[in-house]
């Protein structure tokens, strides 16, 4: 068996590498662009080929794709789930009418099939199928291992083919660099915070407990009381904790699909009858305003 | 300007999940409606056509069945879409097509496309639907019709046949410029769907609906994606709501409950 794994970033290269290790035995082909591309030396090791293009245009993406794609005759098409990496993909699902599915969480390969997981209905269920090889399969990022890079293989540099699509600028977003998916203890905060200076008593109790804070979609993307890159939700982070402290968070699917993966999810807001109390461990029915101090208060104490 | 195209999907519900007593999914009792980012989509194709012109067209393809369950919710959907700024919708619905098979979805839309005299100056779709969630679609069916695509646009302007988008990237806003025509998915964040007012929604009646079935697009029937089991995902929390005569209390045993369970270090 052939597969081909395609990245934008380093570690997703490294994860996908991975995956398709994992997955099945036979030659392993890699693309790495944008980003990753300057690490095409470094990790040609670990694969039979490794194929690289500086650009991250996914027009052009899919422009490589396609040679490589026909060239290559790959069974399986691995990666991570990134944005220009979908794009790139789904323009190659469409061109060959390959299967493709992305978020998956595990796959196995089977006569000339791959069967994989993956959550439905906002997470609400998982959805088990089938399809037949050749076919696209993106991981959510963080279900494998990354592996050690190593150099030492074969680079083959790619070009970009024509593009219609141009770019005409970049710019940073605001950012708070924060890694909300790594972190042991997240505090989030919602609409029970009436203005962004109070949203200063999460951080303190976040400090006290070594986590970090983030927001639901209200805080973080309406608002912007926070950087983008902490808002929970199925459109922002999902994470998976060993203690999640909701607070003022009244527990809107979006944002609970995306916490479910905590151990212990803590709930503290001042209406009994909020749904996130039936979604978590412990709930605190009062108001924050009030409970905060005094739980920050608490744990100082105790910290001494 | 030639014709806005707004792709749709009736999708099942998350918000209404429904089981059998084994977990399975109880997909057939779960209600359909449109999918919340294509509201945005919509809105932004009525933005467009109040200031260039042209006709908004909207395509809808439902696969997932029983149809004679499904029509209520089919023709709210549709009505929806009307409402708020599509004039024209094509619906293809049978229960002979493969439910939710993406490869299938593409087929059928770009063949509609071809075959129904539209002459597309932009196609906008949703990043991603309620219910399946991948965002394949669309870059799919540029693929089909050979048309350029701009994915996750947070903004768009198009003026003298050219479009110049905001695509929203993991860290990075960038700014790309293409000809027309071209295929765009957009964020939610693109804009705010105005509720349609009684005129729109009592126009919405009266509007142009094709129907259409599998036999009208056999070319894309040919399923690969087989569907082994769905079943729904149970919240096993511990529910308990910590009492005590006043706040300290609480505190006090909120905070040796999180050192039992081995979560904070204090």
């Amino acid at each position: 068996m052939k597969a081909l794994i395609v990245a934008e970033y380093t570690r997703d290269a490294l994860e996908g590498i991975k995956a398709a290790k994992t997955l099945a035995t036979g030659s392993t082909i890699l693309l790495v662009f944008g980003p990753a591309s300057t690490e095409a030396e470094n990790l040609s090791g670990l694969v039979d080929k490794v194929y690289t293009l500086p650009s991250r245009n996914p027009e052009a993406v899919y422009n490589a794709l396609r040679r490589v794609y026909e060239d290559e005759k790959p069974d399986l098409i691995l990666g991570v789930v990134s944005k220009n990496v979908k794009d790139s993909l789904s323009r190659l699902a469409g061109a060959y009418d390959l299967p493709m599915s992305t978020e998956v969480l595990e796959a196995s390969v089977e006569d000339g099939s791959v069967k994989y997981k993956r959550g439905i209905l906002s997470e609400r269920a998982y959805s088990i199928e089938k399809v037949p090889m050749p076919a696209i399969i993106l991981f959510n990022p963080r279900i494998f291992e990354p592996e050690e890079a190593r150099p030492g293989g074969e680079v083959v540099k790619l070009d970009e083919g024509d593009t219609k699509v141009k770019q005409i600028g970049i710019s940073k977003k605001q950012l708070s660099g924060v890694k909300l998916e790594e972190a042991e203890i997240v505090v989030g905060v919602g609409r029970g915070f009436k203005k962004k200076e109070d949203l200063k008593l999460a951080f303190e109790l976040a400090e006290l407990l070594g986590g970090q804070v983030g927001g639901s979609r209200p805080i973080a993307a309406d608002f912007k009381w926070l950087p983008e890159d902490a808002w929970i939700g199925i459109s922002g982070k999902r994470i998976s904790p060993k203690l999640y402290i909701a607070i003022g968070i009244s527990g809107a699917p979006q944002h609970m699909s995306a916490v479910m993966g905590s151990k212990v999810i803590v709930a503290v807001n001042k209406d009994k009858n909020a749904p996130i109390f039936k979604q978590a461990d412990y709930g605190v029915v009062a108001d924050l305003y009030q409970f905060l101090p005094i739980l920050i208060k608490k744990i100082r104490e105790r910290k001494g | 300007m030639g014709d806005i195209v707004v792709l749709l999907k009736a999708a099942l519900n998350p918000e209404m999940v429904r089981s059998k007593p084994d977990g399975t999914l109880d997909q057939d009792a779960i209600p359909l409606k449109l999918s919340d980012i294509d509201r945005n989509a919509v809105e932004e194709a009525a933005k467009l056509k109040q200031k260039l012109g042209g006709k908004v067209i909207g395509i809808m393809v439902l696969t997932v069945g029983p149809m004679a369950k499904r029509e209520k919710d089919l023709k709210m959907a549709v009505q929806e879409a009307l409402a708020k700024g599509v004039d024209e919708a094509i619906v293809v619905a049978d229960d002979r097509l493969t439910p939710g098979d993406q490869v299938q979805t593409a087929k059928i839309i770009a063949e509609v496309i071809r075959n129904s005299g539209i002459n597309p100056s932009i196609i906008l779709a949703s990043e991603a639907t309620i219910d399946e969630t991948t965002g394949q679609i669309p870059g799919r069916v540029a693929a089909k019709l050979g048309l350029p695509y701009i994915s996750f646009a947070r903004s768009i302007e198009v003026a003298d046949g050219k479009i110049i988008a905001e695509r929203d990237l993991e860290e990075e806003l960038e700014k790309v410029e293409a000809e027309l025509p071209v295929v765009v998915s957009v964020t939610q964040e693109i804009n705010q769907p105005r509720p349609p007012t009684l005129i729109q929604i009592r126009r919405a009646a009266r509007k142009p609906q094709k129907r259409l079935g599998a036999d009208d697009v056999k070319q894309a029937i040919g399923t690969k994606r087989v569907i082994l089991e769905r079943r729904i995902v149970t919240i096993n929390r511990k529910q308990q709501i910590i009492e005590g005569s006043n706040l300290e209390e609480i505190a006090d045993k909120l905070i040796e409950i999180l050192e039992k369970e081995g979560v904070i270090k204090l």
